[in-house]
């Protein structure tokens, strides 16, 4: 005859080990799900023969603040859509580099992006969407400078690619936010303009009314 | 807890001629948000302690009194973040809500020290997030010579000091009321001198600064001069960055703030014994 007390400790240990079980089994699934995510290497487009041409990159720097423009060769797509997006996505694997001045998590960041000229109502400025994947925006790094640079740098490249484009706005995973990592703003659409400035020192003569 | 200014400049019993007066100051979006919201012109116009300085015969009908564009001794913190919004994680156990009251817990008798009477959006961490639109509330309730929302991050070096993108105006709006996401607009100007006045404070004492134009909420949304400060990890020279969590590093921070906004309130209002036509509608 077994005691009634091994027989409640039996059950309550069976209970425990389905519990873990069931938190490991919860814990391998979203573990997959974000290593997929970052992983997910879906080719923009079908392999061309596309020859290169220059494009101008603006490269943010944390330590000074600035923007520097930067000319390079890339193999771009010729539809103008995947073209903005390739190009975005060339920007922003500069920055997941070791040496980069503007640090930022390697992987995946543009879902889309959108050029809106058709059928635009009178008055409407012509705008770029530029869809940012939500596993980019989580691991962004979290600071006013540091996340306006970012914006600031796919601005500047967006303007220079795409001159005739008076517009950009943001949204993340389809859906609009209100501020990238916590700090920059991206419920409003930015104008497309040259941001390749350096901050302002600060100046006596500024402080005067 | 603010409870009001302490004296207030009783401006002249009719809205015309202070409005020649106010031009300088008050722009005229901002007098229309005024006379737009008489419930929060109910609110502001706290009694004043002190008699008028004018005389006013009893029979003559009295005229609601014009709110001030701003008190001069009054300024408003905004510690960034809190409860479920923690903000940048600074290090392996602090985050940004925790570094941002802690700079306002000093910043705030540092300013009283200077004279200032300080209001905080925040003196806890609250369980629950506050949203940028409440904290914008607040501060434009209160009417505040200066707005200082404070940041910290662990990236950069030094300390940026943002002011709003948006474009200065000072053209007459032609509506009643400003436009929620462009309140700053018309004030854009004072703003950039504060966060000059604070630069300047800041390399005075060999930190270095940026200055920035960024919207970062709520500035946007404020009617006061307003300035977002974020701190960021001190490197000088070759040695070992200092962290935004060292307490001395953020002393000195406070303190040239502190006495950056006293200098902002010399400049651009002065005591009203020494006011100029341009600088009525200031009341301390």
């Amino acid at each position: 005859m077994i005691p009634r007390y091994q027989r409640i400790l039996f059950w309550i240990l069976v209970g425990s080990i389905l519990l873990m079980g069931g938190f490991l089994l919860k814990g391998c699934r979203e573990a997959h799900k974000r290593l997929t995510a970052l992983n997910d290497a879906t080719p923009l487009a079908a392999p061309t023969t596309a020859a290169t041409e220059e494009v101008t990159f603006y490269v943010a720097s944390d330590s000074d603040g600035a923007i520097r423009t930067v000319r390079s060769q890339v193999a771009l797509p010729t539809d103008a859509s995947l073209k903005a997006r390739a190009l975005i996505e060339s920007l922003l694997a500069q920055y997941s580099q070791p040496e980069s001045s503007h640090t930022l998590q390697s992987g995946p960041s543009v879902e889309d992006v959108y050029l809106l000229t058709n059928n635009l109502p009178a008055g409407a400025k012509r705008t770029i969407v530029v869809n940012l994947r939500g596993s980019f925006a989580d691991n962004h790094p979290s600071g006013i400078e540091v996340e306006q640079l970012t914006l600031n740098s796919i601005i500047g490249t967006l303007h220079a690619a795409f001159p005739d484009f008076e517009e950009v706005r943001f949204l993340v995973d389809g859906q609009s936010r209100a501020t990238l990592a916590g700090h920059a703003g991206l419920d409003h659409p930015y104008t497309l303009e040259d941001t390749s400035i350096r901050p302002l020192a600060p100046s006596e003569a500024a402080t005067q009314p | 807890m603010y409870a009001g200014p302490a004296f207030k400049i009783e401006p002249n019993t009719s809205l015309r001629p202070v409005t020649s007066k106010l031009s300088s100051i008050l722009t005229p979006a901002m007098f229309l948000l005024i006379a737009a919201a008489p419930s929060m012109q109910a609110q502001q116009a706290v009694p004043a302690p002190t008699p008028p300085q004018t005389q006013t015969p009893v029979n003559t009908p009295t005229v609601p009194k014009p709110a001030p564009t701003f008190y001069r001794n009054l300024v408003v913190i905004d510690p960034a973040h809190g409860g479920r919004d923690t903000g940048a994680q600074i290090s392996g156990t602090t985050a940004e809500k925790e570094v941002t009251l802690a700079i306002a817990q000093k910043l705030r008798p540092a300013l009283v020290a200077q004279g200032f009477t300080v209001v905080t959006t925040r003196d806890s961490d609250p369980s629950d997030e506050l949203a940028t639109d409440v904290r914008a509330g607040m501060a434009n309730h209160n009417r505040p010579l200066a707005c200082v929302l404070l940041h910290a991050t662990g990236s950069g070096t030094g300390v940026h000091v943002v002011y709003s993108s948006l474009p200065g105006t000072k053209e007459k709006s032609s509506g009643r009321a400003l436009p929620w996401n462009r309140a700053q607009e018309p004030i854009v100007a004072m703003s950039i001198r504060l966060a000059n006045e604070i630069g300047l404070a800041l390399q005075n004492d060999h930190i270095p600064v940026l200055l920035l134009q960024t919207s970062v909420p709520p500035i946007d949304n404020l009617i006061s001069p307003a300035v977002a400060v974020e701190i960021s990890p001190l490197q000088e020279g070759s040695g070992k960055a200092t962290p935004v969590t060292d307490g001395a590093y953020q002393q000195r921070v406070v303190n040239a703030i502190a006495g950056a906004i006293a200098s902002f309130r010399t400049h651009n209002a002065p005591p009203p014994t020494q006011s100029t036509p341009g600088r009525v509608g200031v009341s301390q």
